[in-house]
């Protein structure tokens, strides 16, 4: 696949005002527990640039869903501020309760997650255009369109018509990440995408990511799989109880980690691995 | 029993049998295009997180549930125009209370529906910027109707029966009809038989359609 996948989507002059700096994404102190016991986001602070591809790793519980869940607005945040593209996002401390403040913010940020999430009841092209014609005002034909550049640019233009029930899981995922990529976002969030899926499928929703990754997509990828992380990230953050022990280049992280405490983590999963 | 069957009686009544036919059709019809509507807001009312919400709205399914269906029509025939001072036709008034009947029956089997779809399907209405109306209509609607049909039809059905009870208040259905004939005849036997032959003819096919649903989605499920 060498077609650029966001061609017509994403006119890349709209990435340069955002990766001139590194105010992209900055969460500030945000704090967000389940009650009394359970503190997810234990005043965590993290700067993102528009060209970065953060990829969270940790223990299970160290808050790495938690946090791309609080930038989609599914959950919200007790503390803290996080801006998005300069812009006041989410602030803890606000009226709404640590939701995003900005529903036109909140458009920009696309999600993938770890169960299919294709509503079963409509085509792969129903899936595709719902959104944008409901959320986003594209007449039908201009969204049917769009949506068959992108199934084929993913190679997935023989499904247009399937059901996601005729679809096997890579194919579901990558049409998944299609959906999302419809809405134009600026950040694109994967929470453990790949978790789910059978061994040989893993790849092709992996090739569509890093392909995503080459045309300079921002991204907050949760994930288990250290290969992939070494291979698609520009920054790798390790989170452990809520808090951001240790970031830096995939390389330094995975050969040279300072902390004892990625150390530990990183023998773990890679003997296993 | 050497009783001599007669159906010739009949053919001078196929009108006012036809006209009958018509009102439970009617009847029959309209209840369930109000309880298949009405029945879907209740159910998302008896799901809001609100308790001032969702108390009103299971008190109203469970009075539905836990009385006669007899007796709700004669009240709503009888007690409503008392109480309010309002009495529409009695077709109207039939209507209303075998629609508002289905709605609460209905009700439970849309929920049964909404509840069963993915709670990941929601944060994928969010992630896609669909609004809380937008994603009850697009999404939930849908998969909950899906999932509910051979129980909204089993209750569509059994409103056509329950229909018949609207004669012991003088609507002109079908049942109201026959048993008119019947008397005026002196031929229950014929006349309650071949009523019996209609309603049956009607609810037959729509019965058949839910069993082949059924096995459609048993069979989709074990895909």
């Amino acid at each position: 696949m060498t077609a650029p996948l966001l061609v017509a989507a994403q006119p890349q002059a709209s990435f340069v005002p955002d990766s001139a700096g590194g105010d992209f994404i900055q969460l500030r102190d945000v704090y967000k527990s389940y009650g009394e016991g359970l503190v997810v986001m234990d005043h965590l602070s993290l700067d993102m640039r528009a060209d970065d591809r953060l990829v969270i790793i940790g223990p299970s519980g160290s808050g790495k869903s938690s946090l791309l869940r609080v930038m989609m607005g599914l959950e919200s945040i007790q503390g803290g501020t996080i801006n998005f593209q300069g812009q006041p996002y989410i602030d803890g401390n606000a009226r709404n309760q640590g939701k995003p403040l900005d529903v036109r913010l909140q458009t920009q940020v696309g999600m993938v997650f770890q169960h299919y999430t294709l509503f079963p009841h409509l085509s792969v092209l129903s899936n595709l255009i719902l959104a944008p014609m409901k959320v986003h005002g594209l007449s039908k034909a201009q969204a049917t369109e769009k949506a068959r550049i992108f199934l084929a640019r993913l190679g997935l233009e023989s499904k247009l018509n399937a059901y996601p029930s005729q679809l096997s899981g890579g194919q579901k995922q990558r049409v998944a990440i299609a959906r999302a990529l419809m809405l134009e976002p600026k950040l694109m969030l994967f929470d453990e995408v790949t978790s789910a899926l059978d061994p040989e499928m893993v790849t092709e929703v992996q090739n569509v990511m890093m392909q995503l990754a080459e045309e300079k997509m921002a991204m907050i990828i949760v994930t288990h799989d250290m290969h992939f992380a070494k291979n698609i990230a520009s920054r790798v953050v390790f989170c452990a109880n809520g808090k951001v022990v240790e970031q830096g280049p995939p390389a330094q992280i995975f050969t040279q980690p300072k902390e004892p405490r990625t150390r530990e983590f990183l023998e773990k999963v890679l003997h296993l691995g | 029993m050497n009783y001599q069957f007669d159906f010739h009686f009949l053919t001078g009544n196929f009108g006012a049998l036809w006209e009958g036919l018509k009102v439970t059709l009617q009847l029959a019809l309209v209840s369930n295009v109000e309880g298949l509507i009405l029945g879907f807001g209740l159910c998302l009312l008896t799901l809001s997180r609100w308790f001032f919400i969702r108390w009103p709205a299971q008190l109203f399914i469970e009075f539905f549930r836990c009385t006669p269906a007899l007796l709700q029509i004669v009240w709503f025939f009888y007690c409503l125009p008392m109480l309010f001072n309002v009495f529409i036709d009695p077709i109207t008034m039939g209507v209303l209370a075998l629609g508002l009947n289905l709605t609460a029956f209905n009700a439970e089997a849309y929920r049964a529906g909404v509840q069963a779809v993915p709670r990941e399907h929601l944060d994928a209405c969010v992630a896609l910027g669909l609004r809380p109306w937008q994603r009850t209509l697009y999404v939930i609607l849908p998969q909950a109707v899906r999932t509910a049909l051979p129980v909204l039809m089993t209750n569509g059905i059994s409103i056509l029966q329950q229909s018949a009870l609207v004669a012991i208040v003088a609507v002109a259905d079908l049942m109201y009809v026959g048993k008119s004939i019947a008397t005026e005849a002196y031929r229950p036997l014929e006349t309650y038989s071949l009523i019996a032959l209609i309603y049956f003819a009607l609810s037959l096919p729509i019965a058949q359609l839910v069993q082949w649903l059924e096995r459609r989605q048993d069979t989709a499920l074990a895909r």
